[in-house]
């Protein structure tokens, strides 16, 4: 029998029991590798799956959890040996009279963000698995025990693209419903069940009493069959053991059937009279079939955001039109896009679009770099916003979550290229009402385009609630009556369609003035008309004011509370500033620039570089008002004056003061501010990167241009660097005994290579004399020395 | 069982922050104090140990059938008949907070990082305390963790393991032995029945080790 004929039947399906106790019981040693029983104790691990399947387990694990290439590193068995050993040996077991699932758990590494392991080599890892476990024939594939939502995908990618098994993916919950790495049960069934998962559900983590929350959240996000596999209640703190028996165990879980769960099993303390006793209670009852409707939606790892209500996209991650992000871009410094991400959600945004589209860069690689930056510090979904499909499925795979796919138009060409990318990956997508025969005029032909996408989608198997429509905004100067047109479409579409509705606002007022207050008069009509997703500048209070207005008076906002938690002690503005912002008067007695970074004060810093800016040349702030004062501190701290902590705020002040003066100089070649190329960072295998960060502030305000390529980085990949960016400097830091030996590596490859340039090292474990015997050309014990450093190879100016 | 933390000592933060308590000037402290909230409110911390007979042996003490080689680890452990492996970690929430700053304010990225360092800290004194009450009328040294006097690092992978370290609490260790989520400790706290010679603990295991003013004049700050 296959596993979606078991599926059909109408009562549950029983898995089996804890393997790891198991094999404890029969006499594994402490210190010897569980995942190589199938080859060294076979006889065990039989008696242990026979034992399952007498006592009623319909889909036995076969021993694969751990058989992975980086637990086994150290066994010298390969992963595919071991699988398919596992795989066979639980295929004899059964015998024909269970089904026999590859179980694949977590690598035991932590993906980037919080770990180093790169997502592709993630997959790599899984489809080692894969291929051996479908070969060995494995009738099916479960992913457990995962916290990682990252890590499942990856998992869930290796078995869709290597084989044509069933996936059951369960992950491991706290009792305040989140992961260890903070994955909600929510955002975890979106995603997997955009991704193609059969099943989904939870195990190990808790005991069966503690899974009803759980499942209730699962059952709102999914349509899939849920599978609960829980430990033997709670663990005893120190040691093994826990807390529930076996009746116990089966009665609580025969409650589950009241939820609708299909699939039973039990994780670690489980045995297989515990599931034989989980048969018996459950014989008398009938799974319910409760229909699921699970609302539109999008989320990343940690954050579903329900579009239930109005939800803001931010648009500020778009270099159209603006010309810091194009520098930034063209520099590469994704903490530009970082800022921008923070400041958006700080202001309310709820989804971010990302768009780094921008002809002179590789946007595929770029795009990938700031998804993944972006998603290492917020939570908000992204909106992934290009037209090129290379460009979108690279964001779609290392994207963690369910994003938003921006756009797909009503071509053919477009649709086939995009949908089928939008249903692999799981996204949701924004379809623009045109096609190559450019925006139609009417509401009619902008509505046969609408319902053009969305049989398409439908035809690739998208939902109906993940097809977003965008009505596209005419700008009024230049068409006036093609803002009462896009209203009328946006009514037709919420009403006549039942679709959700995306529209970019800003443009509606483009070359009027009193900007702000059309948009947001035109903002408050599209949300009147049916508009769900306004793609705004959410820092402009004006803006949001008006989403929240429109929550307030449509009774969305219950009870006011979200109005009131934002103006219930603000005084707001009535009037709106007609054109753009204009900056704030010169205050009387504006104190002196340098005072202001010595003092470590960002934003009056800032500030005041824009008024001195009136009077004096940009490179003549930077050398003398700017470097003086950084000199400065750098004396005190030097001399025990001031500390760390209050050179690094000066630091961040002259920074405040360089963004200005970068802004002024853009567009002016020839007038850069460029004193030399330096390449910064932190060895292979260290992860340590807040000392070279703080190095980074520090040579970027003495106008050094700095190429940051973070931590864990590859020998090759600094030399690569120096070399395109001709780097005069290269300065490594590593913060552990253990990879000093890396940086040894890498000044030995710049040496071997001939890169002209010289190296600097720092970091907690060095010392001057490790410095030198490792070929270091200098030593810098901390921030300030690799200034100095910086000098004496560029020379002062 | 569950360590919740109210208060972080400040002055221990600014230490670690490379700045002495009484030289901090109001702002850095108000920063150290804002950061100190920050991840006291955010960060779970979770932890988890077991507890061994020991087995001293000529290459090092013998746990849980694991070598721990060294001489300094055997020394330190002289008189111990057993000892208490435990390990904890700040969690996720800790590195993502660092890192959410670090993009664009790196006085408080260090503050942060600082303020998570005294907070790891604290909850291993915590633990301590929770593990000698288990044992009353015991004698115990101060906890030693890899990376102290001759104690390698690569242990740490097997350490996490005995510990089923990360199916337990979620931890552990990259290949080149770091831990993560960075904000934890793995350590062994010795245990014996009859009383042992007090000593000073290591600079080496200590967060402000980089940057502490006492050392580098050749100093220890007393903390033991």
């Amino acid at each position: 029998m296959e596993f979606h004929e078991l599926l059909k039947a109408s009562g549950p399906i029983l898995l089996d029991g804890g393997m790891g106790s198991m094999l404890q019981a029969k006499g594994l040693a402490l210190g010897e590798y569980p995942e190589l029983a199938a080859l060294e104790h076979p006889d065990w691990l039989r008696e242990i799956h026979q034992a399952y399947v007498e006592a009623g387990s319909q889909i036995i694990y076969a021993n694969t959890f751990g058989a992975n290439r980086e637990k086994l590193s150290r066994t010298g068995k390969t992963a595919a040996e071991v699988v398919s050993a596992s795989v066979a040996l639980a295929r004899e077991a059964a015998g024909g009279r269970a089904l026999v699932a590859l179980d694949l758990g977590p690598i035991g590494q932590l993906l980037e963000p919080t770990g180093i392991l790169k997502f592709e080599e993630a997959v790599d890892i899984f489809k080692e698995m894969v291929l051996a476990g479908a070969a060995a024939g494995a009738d099916l594939a479960v992913i457990e025990t995962m916290t990682d939502l990252q890590e499942v995908r990856a998992a869930l990618l290796a078995v869709k693209e290597n084989s044509s098994l069933p996936v059951i993916a369960t992950m491991s919950y706290e009792e305040r419903g989140r992961t260890f790495l903070g994955c909600d049960p929510a955002s975890a069934a979106l995603t997997l069940e955009g991704m193609g998962a059969d099943a989904v559900g939870v195990n190990c983590s808790l005991g069966p009493r503690e899974m009803p929350p759980l499942v209730e959240e699962l059952t709102r996000w999914t349509t899939l069959p849920i599978a609960i596999k829980p430990n033997a209640g709670l663990p005893d703190p120190g040691g093994a053991g826990y807390d529930i028996t076996a009746e116990e165990f089966a009665q609580s879980m025969a409650d589950l059937a009241d939820l609708g769960v299909k699939l039973y099993g039990g994780c670690c303390g489980t045995t297989p009279e515990y599931i034989a006793r989980m048969k018996a209670a459950l014989a008398g009852r009938t799974i319910r079939d409760i229909p699921r409707k699970v609302p539109a939606a999008v989320c990343s790892g940690s954050c579903t955001v329900p579009i239930d209500r109005v939800r803001v996209i931010g648009e500020r991650i778009n270099p159209t039109g603006k010309k810091a992000m194009k520098e930034a871009l063209r520099r590469g410094d994704v903490d530009y896009m970082l800022n921008q991400a923070l400041e958006q959600t700080g202001a309310g945004a709820d989804i971010l679009d990302v768009n780094v589209g921008l002809p002179e860069i590789d946007e595929a690689e770029m795009m990938v770099r700031v998804v993944k930056a972006i998603q290492g510090i917020t939570d908000a979904p992204l909106q992934l916003d290009s037209t090129d499909p290379k460009v979108l499925e690279g964001a779609l795979r290392v994207y963690c979550g369910k994003a938003i796919v921006n756009s797909v138009n009503g071509d053919e060409e477009s649709l086939t290229a995009i949908l089928p990318l939008v249903k692999k990956y799981g996204a949701a997508v924004v379809g623009l009402t045109l096609d190559r025969n450019g925006i139609p005029k009417s509401t009619e032909e902008r509505m046969v385009i609408a319902r053009r996408i969305l049989d398409k989608a439908l035809s690739y198997g998208i939902r109906r609630e993940d097809v977003y429509i965008d009505c596209l905004t005419l700008t009024v100067s230049a068409e006036q009556a093609g803002a009462s047109q896009t209203l009328e479409a946006l009514r037709r579409v919420h009403a006549e369609l039942g679709l959700k509705t995306v529209l970019g606002v800003s443009n509606i007022s483009f070359g009027l003035p009193a900007r702000p207050l059309v948009n947001q008069n035109f903002l408050t009509m599209a949300m009147t008309c049916g508009l769900d997703l306004p793609i705004i500048n959410p820092n402009l209070e004006s803006m949001m004011a008006a989403v929240r207005s429109y929550h307030l008076l449509m009774n969305i906002d219950r009870d006011a509370r979200d109005f009131i938690a934002a103006y219930g002690d603000a005084k707001v503005s009535t009037t709106i500033t007609a054109g753009n912002a204009v900056p704030a008067p010169a205050e009387a007695g504006v104190r002196d620039l340098g005072k202001l970074v010595e003092a470590g004060l960002k934003n009056e810093a800032g500030q005041a570089t824009r008024l001195l800016l009136a009077e004096r040349e940009p490179m003549d702030i930077v050398d003398n008002v700017l470097i003086p004062a950084l000199d400065r501190v750098g004396a005190d701290f030097e001399t025990g004056r001031v500390f760390l902590p209050q050179l690094i705020q000066s630091a961040g002040a002259a920074q405040a003061a360089f963004e200005v003066i970068r802004e002024k100089l853009s567009g002016q070649p020839g007038r850069e501010t460029d004193k030399g190329a330096i390449v910064l960072a932190t060895v292979k295998g260290d992860i340590h990167d807040i000392g070279k960060n703080i190095v980074k502030v520090l040579l970027e305000n003495y106008g050094y241009t700095v190429i940051d390529l973070g931590k864990d980085v590859d020998p090759a990949a600094v030399a690569e660097a120096a070399r395109k960016h001709k780097a005069g400097l290269v300065g490594l830091s590593a913060l552990m005994t253990t990879t000093l030996k890396s940086m040894e590596e890498t000044i030995a490859l710049l040496h071997r290579e001939q890169v002209p340039c010289k190296t600097v090292v720092g970091g907690a474990v060095l010392t001057p004399e490790y410095a030198a015997q490792i070929g270091a050309d200098f030593y810098a014990k901390d921030a300030k020395e690799s200034v100095d450093v910086a000098r004496r190879v560029f020379g002062t100016t | 069982m569950p360590i919740t933390l109210t208060q972080l000592n400040i002055d221990e933060i600014l230490r670690y922050m490379g700045c002495p308590p009484d030289k901090a000037d109001p702002s850095t402290r108000a920063l150290a104090e804002d950061c100190a909230g920050q991840v006291l409110r955010t960060v779970t911390p979770r932890w988890t140990y077991r507890i061994f007979d020991l087995g001293l042996e000529e290459k090092g003490v013998r746990m849980g059938g694991l070598l721990l080689t060294g001489e300094d680890l055997k020394a330190h452990l002289e008189g111990c008949g057993r000892a208490a492996l435990f390990c904890a970690t700040l969690g996720a929430g800790a590195d993502a907070l660092i890192r959410r700053a670090e993009s664009g304010d790196m006085a408080r990225a260090l503050a942060l990082d600082c303020a998570a360092a005294a907070a790891v800290e604290e909850v291993c004194d915590r633990i301590e305390l929770e593990l000698q009450a288990m044992f009353p009328g015991c004698f115990f040294p101060f906890r030693y963790s890899p990376g102290y006097g001759d104690l390698p690092l690569t242990l740490q992978r097997d350490l996490l393991t005995l510990l089923d370290a990360p199916r337990r609490v979620g931890l552990t260790a990259s290949a080149s032995n770091i831990l993560l989520p960075r904000k934890s400790v793995t350590a062994i706290l010795g245990i014996a029945q009859s009383p042992i010679e007090r000593k000073n603990r290591s600079c080496l295991g200590c967060p402000a080790h980089g940057g502490c003013q006492y050392r580098k004049s050749g100093g220890h700050c007393g903390i033991s």
